[in-house]
């Protein structure tokens, strides 16, 4: 799709150097020597398991070694790295594993098990956050991915695709779906951005918009009153969605300079790339403070070819402990670890001031649907911690939590960032020991 | 909106009143949301445009196997800021005015301290820059052409850089001299808007002992442009600006009444005009054009609930007494049915005039709808998801083992699929051949990979396949391909689909943690070999017993579709025994006892029902399945007769409301 050029590289200022934190119409809050740090919270999702002989550390303590996490490295001291954790509430109803443990990743609720549109989970951590860390920013979270979902068939056994394809959810029957072209999401944030409108400009399109949105709602609450109840309940898809979108026109317009647009039809490891190269833009240009990044979907059949492996990665985690399959996932799993300190490498180039960057104020969690792709449980999860979280994570360490439930570590997160938390999902009492400093 | 009174055969319909299901309940469709396809075929057939916003919106969940199904199709926040600046995009592509190419021609002048004017141009003494603008009336490529000497000094050419936005500087060696200045040209794209383009010098060369001087002078910049206008549809613009005077009232509610009829569907009211209208007027009273204003109002048109969802009222929300649909809300069945779009001119005008719903008008129109190009969303949607034939490029197989595997067989093999469908959709040939046809389409790159005789062409031929081994469907290409793992053939996953879409009796599961076949981990011997062993478990047996052997009468077909005899250096053993104890000697055998099963035939109904949009397994539609299964085998097999007889079946066109 060719959205217009004109509205974000158009007319001369396209030449002019403006800085990365131009404040062309909207005042930043100041960033005074007392300011509350940035936190931001990220879910970054791998799909089909890890090896875990080669992921968990043997040592406790700082000086863990891993060959999976060998790319996290240069970020030792952000690093935390938990060990034998459970996700129990991802546990399927008779197969389905990789949906039903995509639909608990960051709710750690147990799914239930439907096709069709009774779909039922609960709300994810990211979203429990993003009211609280992005309140006043362009986007409450933003939902990313690397793919849509395959083209024909079911998803996952009698599981909805909306567990496989998203771990957002807003509420216990709202997915959030994600995007996974990074040009449209360029498009998306820099949507609008026209470096020669005036203030007055920008405040009419505003009004524009509001009342083009103003008219589809008395249209949409119009015929609602006609309608059966579950027709209601679609239309109520979209009235709730008028509305958030009202509060986003609402929002000032963002005039962060955004680089180039990356072009359509990338590889998936180029999508992977371009995908956290925005994700950095969005918390350098302060448009969220909430990401979730689905490197895949649940059982993910991608080709790592990028690093020279053609099967799909379902089948191979399916690998029945051959050491030729298991020398192959490690391959992969330690490439998609280096796409995790990749983002920690960009978010360490952000300067939030006062001598902080952008990994020290963010909590980056990472694990997996699944333990490992041959044995479908969801106990002893791969589970890593990238980032300061603003200073609550007590990072640089490998620590065994034996049992204990990824829903406590999210509260621990969760409380660490400012949501004042104490129960969730199915099975999360309390903060996780030994999280928070 | 009128509500017309349809005499349709309604007796069978309300034979069933008040019941939730079973005979004669029409059941019901929520209402559903356009899904991807849906949306961009809508757009094309409304707007006239060629943009596909639907490619980046989120992936459609599914339902039974197909993407139109109204309960899941879900609508988010993300979706809905999509549609808005889709709306927007769209309303622009539509109503851009034709751009005509120009010449501007731009004198040269920078600061004194770099250089100075000399004759009709600038010399340039020392490195520096000069800047213009140009105004570009829309994004595309501009022939930019400098005219420019060097006063030649040192080892190298004077050389000249030009900047324009969004690419690397243009370094150009100038070499030619005062006595016949050059003309140095760069074609690149520009963005619309006043775009800054900037020249200069920038090898300055001066040797003291020699007072060797390299200066660069430059005449005048012209720049051409737009090069590659897109040709841009005036009729785009004329089919909705249907009057001249866009500041009249009257006119500006002639525009939107009928651009909002077609994109709603359906005649709009008088109040949903002046709504309308409002819109243009909140943009005339902030001093903006009424053009501008139209254009607020017809991005209105296409975010509101009544262009994004197919609407359909009944009389009573909660009664469960069947009800005719209107004909604006059958129109919109059948057109998004057929043509996953929305209704032409010729339906709206038969709704219009309240004949659609009689028998002899139905029939008439769903027969001239399939013989439309538009039908071919069939092709694209029912048979690319029914068949798996989306699925062929989802994954490649592996290209070390399989070389020979390209772009080129890839298209040639999802173009074999989707032509061999249009065989029975279009062509007449009935679908109890679906599975043994000794035809299919080639091109010249096929026929190699399927060891036929070059046709001398790449465009696709029909051939026999009577000297072949091939026969049907399941022997072709894309089929073979999508239901192959990259490195091998999964006899597992080709006997689970046949199963599953074509027999309409899915398999079981598996249980937890026993799954999978690994690639070449102990080579003892064929796939077949290797997964007879595998199957050992007696849980895994019950329905593996049924759903192999299925594939192991293809298993002279490899994971790339061409023809073999061994597999891994063991021979093939194609034989099988069918789950009702028939056995077969070959693939050929195979197809020829599935082709005799009249199962397939109820699921080949039951497929296309559910693509209508409706749950198959509710007890109305099981009854109108096996009716129309009766009729589609009596009748010779015929698809297009399916259709038609899906299409004006008493509960296609009707609904009733939920308590």
């Amino acid at each position: 799709m060719s959205f217009s050029r004109r509205r974000f590289l158009g007319g001369a200022g396209a030449m002019i150097a403006l800085p990365l934190f131009a404040s062309l119409a909207r005042p930043r809050r100041a960033r005074g020597a007392a300011a509350t740090p940035r936190k931001r919270f990220v879910g970054f999702y791998l799909p089909c398991g890890i090896v875990m002989a080669n992921w968990t550390p043997a040592a406790e303590g700082p000086a863990w070694t891993s060959p999976i996490l060998a790319p996290l490295d240069p970020h030792r001291a952000h690093t935390l790295v938990l060990s034998g954790m459970n996700n129990t509430p991802g546990r399927s109803d008779g197969g389905g594993d990789h949906a039903a443990g995509t639909g608990a990743f960051l709710t750690c609720t147990h799914v239930r098990k439907t096709a069709g549109a009774d779909i039922l989970n609960g709300i994810s951590a990211d979203q429990i956050l993003a009211p609280v860390l992005s309140a006043g920013l362009t986007y409450p979270s933003l939902e990313l991915g690397t793919d849509g979902g395959s083209s024909v068939g079911d998803c996952d056994t009698g599981y909805s695709c909306a567990y496989a394809r998203s771990i957002a959810w807003a509420g216990p029957t709202s997915p959030l779906p994600k995007q996974t072209n990074p040009g449209a999401v360029f498009d998306r944030l820099f949507a609008g951005y026209d470096p020669d409108a005036s203030a007055a400009e920008i405040a009419r399109r505003q009004r524009y918009r509001t009342s083009v949105l103003d008219n589809a709602r008395e249209q949409a609450t119009a015929l609602h009153a006609a309608l059966g109840k579950t027709d209601q309940a679609k239309l109520d898809e979209y009235l709730t969605s008028v509305r958030e979108l009202e509060q986003r026109v609402a929002q000032p317009i963002n005039v962060c300079r955004p680089g180039d647009r990356p072009a359509d039809g990338l590889s998936f490891a180029a999508r992977s790339r371009a995908m956290i190269d925005l994700i950095a833009i969005a918390f350098s240009c302060d448009l969220t403070r909430v990401v979730t990044f689905m490197l895949g979907n649940a059982g993910s059949s991608n080709s790592h070819t990028q690093i020279g492996i053609t099967e799909s990665h379902h089948e191979l985690s399916h690998h029945m402990g051959a050491q030729a399959n298991l020398d192959k996932l490690t391959q992969i799993n330690t490439w998609e670890v280096g796409e995790l300190a990749y983002l920690a490498s960009k978010l360490a180039a952000i300067d939030d001031g006062d001598g902080q960057t952008a990994l020290d104020n963010t909590a980056v969690f990472c694990s997996s649907e699944i333990e490992d792709g041959d044995a479908h449980r969801h106990t002893n999860l791969p589970v890593v911690v990238v980032g300061g979280g603003g200073g609550s994570i007590a990072s640089g360490v490998h620590r065994r939590q034996p049992g204990a439930a990824v829903a406590d570590l999210l509260i621990a997160i969760m409380n660490g960032l400012g949501a004042p938390v104490t129960t969730f999902g199915d099975n999360g009492t309390r903060p996780l020991p030994g999280v928070l400093v | 909106m009128r509500r017309t009174v349809l005499a349709l055969a309604v007796a069978s319909i309300v034979s069933g009143c008040g019941g939730d299901g079973g005979d004669g309940d029409p059941g019901r469709v929520t209402l559903h949301r356009l899904n991807n396809a849906e949306y961009n075929n809508t757009v094309r057939d409304l707007l006239g445009t060629e943009l596909r916003p639907a490619d980046n919106f989120p992936a459609d969940d599914r339902g039974f196997g197909f993407d139109n199904i109204a309960d899941v199709l879900r609508l988010s926040p993300l979706s809905l800021e999509l549609y808005e600046a889709a709306a927007e995009a769209l309303i622009t592509d539509a109503l851009a005015v034709p751009t005509a190419s120009t010449t501007q021609t731009f004198e040269v002048m920078s600061d004194a301290s770099v250089g100075t004017a000399l004759g009709t141009g600038w010399l340039f003494f020392t490195s520096g820059t000069a800047s213009i603008t140009v105004a570009t009336p829309i994004a595309a490529t501009y022939r930019i052409a400098v005219r420019a000497y060097g006063q030649q000094a040192g080892p190298d050419p004077a050389r000249m850089s030009i900047d324009v936005p969004n690419r690397p500087t243009e370094v150009i060696d100038v070499t030619a001299v005062a006595a016949s200045p050059g003309r140095y040209e760069l074609t690149v794209p520009l963005p619309a808007g006043n775009v800054q383009l900037t020249v200069g010098f920038v090898n300055d060369f001066y040797d003291a002992a020699t007072s060797a001087d390299r200066n660069l002078w430059i005449d005048d910049v012209t720049v051409e442009g737009p090069l590659d206008a897109p040709v841009i549809d005036g009729g785009k613009r004329g089919r909705i600006l249907t009057c001249p005077t866009l500041a009249d009232r009257s006119c500006q509610s002639t525009i939107l009444a009928g651009f909002a009829q077609r994109a709603w569907r359906r005649p709009v009211t008088p109040d949903e005009i002046a709504a309308l209208l409002r819109l243009v007027e909140v943009a005339t009273a902030e001093g903006d054009t009424a053009e501008a204003g139209l254009r607020l109002a017809l991005q209105q048109v296409l975010v509101s609930p009544h262009f994004l969802f197919r609407v359909e009222l009944d009389p009573d929300p909660r009664s469960l007494i069947p009800h005719p649909l209107t004909d604006y809300e059958l129109a919109s069945r059948l057109s998004y049915f057929l043509w996953s779009s929305m209704p032409d001119d010729a339906l709206l005008a038969a709704a219009a005039a309240g004949t659609l719903a009689k028998p002899d008008e139905l029939d008439r129109q769903v027969r001239r709808m399939l013989a439309d190009p538009k039908a071919i969303a069939l092709v694209d949607n029912f048979a690319g998801q029914w068949l798996f034939i989306r699925a062929i490029g989802d994954q490649d197989p592996d290209y070390t083992l399989f070389p020979d595997y390209d772009q080129a067989l890839e298209d040639a093999m999802r173009g074999e699929a989707r032509r061999y469908f249009q065989a029975f959709l279009n062509d007449g040939v009935p679908m109890d051949q679906f599975l043994t046809a000794d035809f299919t389409y080639v091109n010249d790159r096929l026929a190699r990979h399927y060891g036929l005789p070059a046709v001398g062409t790449d465009e696709l031929v029909r051939v026999s396949l009577a000297d072949s081994p091939r026969r049907g469907f399941l022997m072709q290409g894309a089929f073979l391909r999508v239901t192959s793992r990259p490195k091998r053939t999964s006899p597992v996953l080709r006997g689970k689909w046949i199963l599953g879409n074509l027999l309409c009796t899915p398999p079981r599961p598996p249980p937890p943690g026993v799954e999978g076949l690994p690639d070449g981990m102990t080579a003892t011997g064929s796939v077949r070999d290797r997964l007879e062993a595998h199957v050992t478990n007696p849980v895994c047996a019950s329905c593996h017993r049924v759903m192999d052997p299925l594939g192991f009468g293809l298993d002279n077909f490899d994971a790339i579709g061409a023809y073999r005899t061994m597999d891994s250096g063991y021979p093939i053993d194609a034989t099988g025994t069918l789950a009702d104890g028939t056995p077969f000697a070959d693939g050929r055998a195979m197809v020829e006892a599935l082709a005799a099963n009249p199962a397939v035939y109820r699921c080949m109904v039951e497929k296309l029902y559910t693509y209508t949009g409706r749950s198959p397994y509710r007890i109305e539609a099981i009854e109108s399945i096996d009716e129309l299964t009766k009729r589609f085998i009596a009748g010779g097999y015929l698809l297009p007769e399916l259709i038609v007889d899906l299409a004006t079946s008493p509960s296609f066109v009707a609904r009733r409301g939920e308590p």
